[in-house]
């Protein structure tokens, strides 16, 4: 698969494909209207995140109307976001969930994936074809006996249902890390093992760093999973105000709040815009993961 | 990420190699190490409530006070009286069956435009991609704002056309294709996957099929298609698992345009809105069990929904080559 | 391996069994005397938020005043999915208020909340205090695990000067003269689309709940068993047919684009606040929210009127509440009671607490303190909390659900889905009867 990427990988990917195009007339008409139809969509897709953003910065008595345009620009729906609802706690609670799920789930989930992929032993593919499974039924199904478990372990009404079973290894980071593992030449390995390395050196010194990008994948899979959660916050924490994370907040808000559309889009934009900041930062890594789990395999 | 030839050379690098017996053992054993927490994991947290959601479905079981069995009533309710079961099931197999294909088929359309847009492809495919990245709660949100009739900016530039907009995620006939919108908009996700596929075509084959004469249509059908056929099954396959647990965007969507206050009744009291047309599965399993607390039936629901989704792994799962662990290497 | 399978399921539901069967015994055992010092932390939950949340707050700064070694700590927007979540959870739940009856047939009967009788019996609480609607819904089957913290009483609100504009000088008493004023009153935009409406007749909209059309009939809900008695009182079928008949003169469609479009109930652009809407069924604490969100606005209230053939029942309301009780593992009951009995049988901070929240009071010391501010809005629901008219939801084992299977037949009924009307209602009978087969079957 070549490097695909959404804003860097154009340059790299294009040269080896280039051909001769054909200036003819009607192959004009079709990249006009190829570009036309793209632009629309564009439009389309671009258009909902800049009502939303148009809308936060309405005055709340603006916003309750249904113009498009703020008239005049105001950030009071910004200020009142954080006086009215703790917006603080809930991203310090997100984050903490998103941070700590991600470490813990690279801790047991490396080296369970390094062992599925590069060692030989007897159940390997029966435990595979159950990480798969559990990767993919609907979590719905464990939901009453998991639940059932944590209020018997007191631990319902914080984060800790959410957070301590990455501890215990995550299906689907198992699944895309092996995928990962992979992909790196057995040869590196190899080498190592004449060398004489044992299986945790190898997976330390050779796989660790050549997969780093791979792991970068998981992990941000991870921390977006877990900054997107509602419905684990929802199950265990909605009796905890203290222990809310930030996107069960904003779907709660406009319930128990009795409030207006301009707050709302506050708190989506603010909602978005960490995950979006993180993604321009990480966005090679991040696309390289999706498409390494569906394309390759 | 080119092809690397997996299996090249390995077996012979340890076949030389002396106390081969010795050297499997400990890797056994170190295998074992490593893989001991999610074995843990997948015993502790799948396993085992596996079994445990069977056997609650046989009783009465409200945390309060201890479970009480009951035999196979919580099954004869769910087939015969319950009066939302079948409602719940059908709006999942709605979007079993339209947001799924739908999705596929406006992904694969968005990247095969993506594919010949030369310039600036970058900006292209981010800004497509853009929308996959907002969490769903503010996604779905921020929709029920943009569709909703009273202010809503898109009734508001129908009504600049002189048209009546609909009432959208408030009308049960349009709740469903409103969070349909939705789901295209995210489209994101597959769309970057089948645009990593289309473009690992081989471009010779592309070549052959023009120099044979075959028109777009054929080039597609012989060329583009067999190409990505793992892809599409992939995002199938997982299209259809995730629909089947459709959850967070259905009651998000039904509790912000309820817009009516939940103060005291709880998240149950929304969900469906408006009547009922947003209800999944998953979510009545939600309801029954932890809104009503009725963690007994509830199980119920819950083994009921694996036995369709463990039949469709079934049929389908081998179809997937990520999924089939032949790939496992010693 | 094979011989391990059977094995494993066993030891497996040996474990489910294990884990669900260790709720501790809950010990009813109390001390002979009321302790004579209170100390200690005790936390209450309730499901107030914001302004409301205040008001709690300043009668347990009293109790706190009053009890200087005891700290109450406050949980607030507590609903009660939540509530029965953490009291399952054993989580530190001493006093939990909801805000309806509903919980109060599965709480008594399960222990979640603990009976108080002993409490009151040692401690000599006249439970006559209490008016006899608000005594009966905190009950099940003979044990009383609640008592009232405050009480809801529905009627209609009458926005004056509109009704004046129309010509009318006095709100209506029956149903039918309500529809007539109500279509009066409603202006239509030029697309056709409803601009002002003089009642909004769609079953679901703010608290057109079948509770208050229930009013309008004198229709009762279960019979002494227990068991559905929707399909044997024909007045359900009377007013749905009734009620259906008033949405199409309007237009279901016209009726749900203008209920989209209006402001949320509980938020300053509720459709009454706003002169958007004419008449509408609400609850005493709207009076509340009035002065604060729209002091300007001229209304009255009234009894929630009756068809004209049932005005022997008219005066009453829908009468229901807040009610408190003690979780079943508080681990200090006593500090516990003494917050309860404090918050629903003390003279001064029953009052106050009706003062700041606008809701009814339920003790008749309260009643008739004349601390007690009541303007003459609000005095109609304290009328109506008094009639013998009045009526309430009874507590059942499946909570609110058996006003839910009605509300979603009369929302299909409404839509011209119901089918035939008296299938129809046996079929809400025999979906109710079914889910209370389900948690309480033999």
């Amino acid at each position: 698969m070549s490097a695909l990427t959404l804003t860097t990988g154009a340059a790299s990917a294009t040269p080896t494909r280039a051909r001769p195009r054909p200036r003819t007339p009607s192959k004009i008409v079709v990249w006009v209207a190829e570009h036309t139809l793209l632009a629309l969509l564009l439009v389309l897709f671009i258009a909902p995140i800049i009502f939303v953003a148009l809308t936060s910065f309405m005055t709340s008595d603006q916003a309750l109307t249904s113009a498009l345009w703020p008239d005049p620009w105001s950030i009071e729906t910004y200020v009142k976001a954080f006086e009215t609802v703790p917006l603080v706690r809930w991203f310090a609670n997100s984050a903490l969930y998103a941070v700590l799920a991600t470490g813990f789930m690279l801790l047991s989930s490396v080296p369970a994936a390094y062992a599925l992929s590069r060692l030989k032993f007897k159940g390997a593919n029966v435990i595979f074809v159950a990480i798969v499974v559990a990767m993919l039924l609907p979590p719905q199904i464990t939901a009453v006996p998991l639940y059932v478990m944590w209020v018997k372990a007191g631990m319902t009404g914080t984060l800790l249902p959410l957070i301590l079973p990455n501890l215990l290894g995550d299906a689907f980071s198992i699944f895309l890390l092996r995928q990962f593992f992979l992909t790196i030449p057995r040869e590196y390995s190899d080498a190592a093992r004449v060398d004489g390395a044992s299986e945790w050196g190898i997976l330390w010194r050779v796989v660790i760093p050549m997969a780093r990008p791979g792991i970068a994948a998981a992990g941000l899979f991870l921390f977006f999973h877990s900054w997107n959660d509602y419905y684990g916050p929802l199950l265990y924490t909605s009796e905890n105000q203290a222990w809310w994370p930030v996107a069960y907040g904003l779907a709660t808000f406009r319930g128990s709040h009795s409030t207006n559309w301009g707050l709302t889009m506050a708190i989506t934009m603010l909602v978005m815009i960490p995950v979006v900041l993180i993604f321009f930062f990480a966005q090679r890594v991040f696309v390289e993961g999706i498409t390494l789990t569906g394309v390759k395999g | 990420m080119s092809a690397v030839p997996l299996n090249s050379g390995r077996t012979a690098s340890l076949a030389v190699r002396p106390g081969l017996k010795r050297s499997q053992r400990r890797r056994q054993l170190t295998a074992l190490a490593m893989l001991t927490p999610a074995l843990l994991g997948l015993a502790i947290f799948f396993v085992f409530p596996l079994l445990a959601s069977v056997v609650f479905s046989f009783t009465r079981y409200d945390l309060l006070s201890d479970p009480q069995w009951v035999g196979l009533l919580n099954y004869e309710y769910l087939f015969t009286k319950d009066p939302k079961v079948w409602i719940a099931a059908g709006n999942t197999l709605w979007f079993v069956v339209i947001l799924v294909p739908v999705r596929m088929l406006t992904s694969l359309l968005v990247a095969m435009l993506l594919v010949r847009a030369r310039q600036a492809s970058g900006f292209w495919r981010t800004a497509f991609y853009l929308p996959a990245l907002v969490p769903p709660v503010a996604s779905v949100v921020a929709f029920v704002f943009l569709f909703n009739p009273g202010t809503g900016p898109v009734n508001t530039i129908i009504g600049f056309f002189g048209g009546q907009g609909p009432l959208w995620f408030n009308d049960p006939a349009l709740s469903k294709p409103s969070l349909l919108l939705l789901g295209v908009w995210v489209l994101g996700d597959i769309m970057i996957i089948f645009l990593a596929a289309l473009l690992d075509v081989p471009r010779e084959q592309y070549e052959a099929a023009e120099l044979d004469g075959a028109s777009s249509a054929q080039r597609f059908r012989y060329v583009t298609l067999p190409n990505i056929v793992p892809v599409l099954v992939f995002a199938l396959v997982t299209g259809v698992i995730a629909a089947l647990q459709y959850f967070t965007e259905a009651a998000v969507a039904s509790s912000v345009a309820s817009g009516k206050a939940t103060v005291g009744e709880g998240a149950g009291s929304t969900i469906g809105y408006p009547d009922d047309s947003l209800l999944t599965f998953t979510q009545w399993i939600y309801v029954r069990g932890f809104s009503n607390f009725q963690l007994g039936y509830a199980s119920a629901l819950a083994v009921l929904l694996f036995v369709v989704a463990a039949l469709f792994l079934v049929l389908l799962l081998r179809r997937v080559k990520a999924f089939t662990p032949e790939e496992a290497q010693g | 391996m094979k011989m391990q399978r059977p094995l494993a399921a066993i030891i497996a539901i040996a474990a489910v069994t294990a884990l669900a069967a260790c709720s501790g015994p809950s010990n009813q055992e109390i001390s002979p005397t009321a302790p004579a010092h209170l100390e200690g932390t005790v936390s209450l939950w309730h499901f107030f938020s914001d302004r409301e949340a205040d008001v709690i707050q300043s009668v347990v700064d009293d109790f706190e005043a009053a009890n200087p070694d005891v700290t109450v700590d406050v949980h607030s927007g507590q609903d009660d999915e939540k509530l029965q979540k953490a009291i399952a959870a054993g989580n530190n739940v001493d006093v939990g208020i909801s805000y309806s009856t509903d919980i109060v047939g599965a709480f008594c009967s399960s222990g979640a909340f603990r009976d108080l009788g002993p409490y009151i019996e040692r401690d000599g609480v006249d439970v006559g205090q209490f008016s006899e609607t608000t005594a009966s819904y905190t009950q099940f089957e003979g044990t009383r695990c609640a008592l009232p913290v405050l009480a809801d009483a529905y009627g209609l609100y009458v926005n004056d000067d509109m009704l004046a504009d129309a010509g009318y000088d006095h709100a209506p008493q029956t149903m039918e003269e309500l529809e007539e004023m109500a279509l009066a009153m409603t202006t239509y935009k030029d697309d056709g689309s409803i601009d002002v409406l003089g009642f909004n007749p769609l079953m679901g909209y703010y608290e057109n709940t079948p509770t208050n059309w229930a009013m309008t009939v004198g229709a009762t809900w279960l019979k002494d068993d227990g068991t559905s008695n929707i399909g044997s009182d024909s007045g359900w079928a009377e007013i749905l047919q009734w009620q259906k008949d008033f949405v199409d003169a309007i237009g279901y469609d016209k009726l749900q684009a203008y209920s989209a479009g209006m402001g949320q109930e509980f938020s300053a652009d509720n459709a009454f606040q706003t002169g958007k809407l004419a008449m509408n069924f609400d609850g005493e604490y709207r009076t509340a929210f009035i002065a604060d969100q729209a002091p300007d606005l001229n209304y009255s209230t009234v009894p929630i009127p009756t068809l004209a053939d049932h005005s022997d029942s008219y005066g009453g309301g829908y009468v229901t509440g807040n009610i408190g009780g003690i979780a079943k593992n508080s681990k200090n009951p006593e500090l516990a009671w003494a917050l309860l009995e404090y918050l629903t049988t003390d003279t001064d901070a029953v009052v106050k607490l009706s003062n700041g929240l606008k809701n009814a009071p339920t003790i008749t010391s309260a009643l008739e303190s004349p601390d007690l501010e009541v303007t003459p809005q609000f005095q109609t629901f304290l009328d109506i909390i008094q009639s013998p008219n009045s009526k309430t939801t009874p507590p059942s084992k499946v909570g609110a659900g058996y006003q839910q299977a009605m509300g979603d037949y009369w929302n299909k009924f409404q839509q011209g889905d119901g089918g035939d009307l008296t299938d129809g209602l046996t079929g809400v009978d025999t979906a109710i009867n079914d889910s209370l087969a389900l948690v309480d079957g033999p």
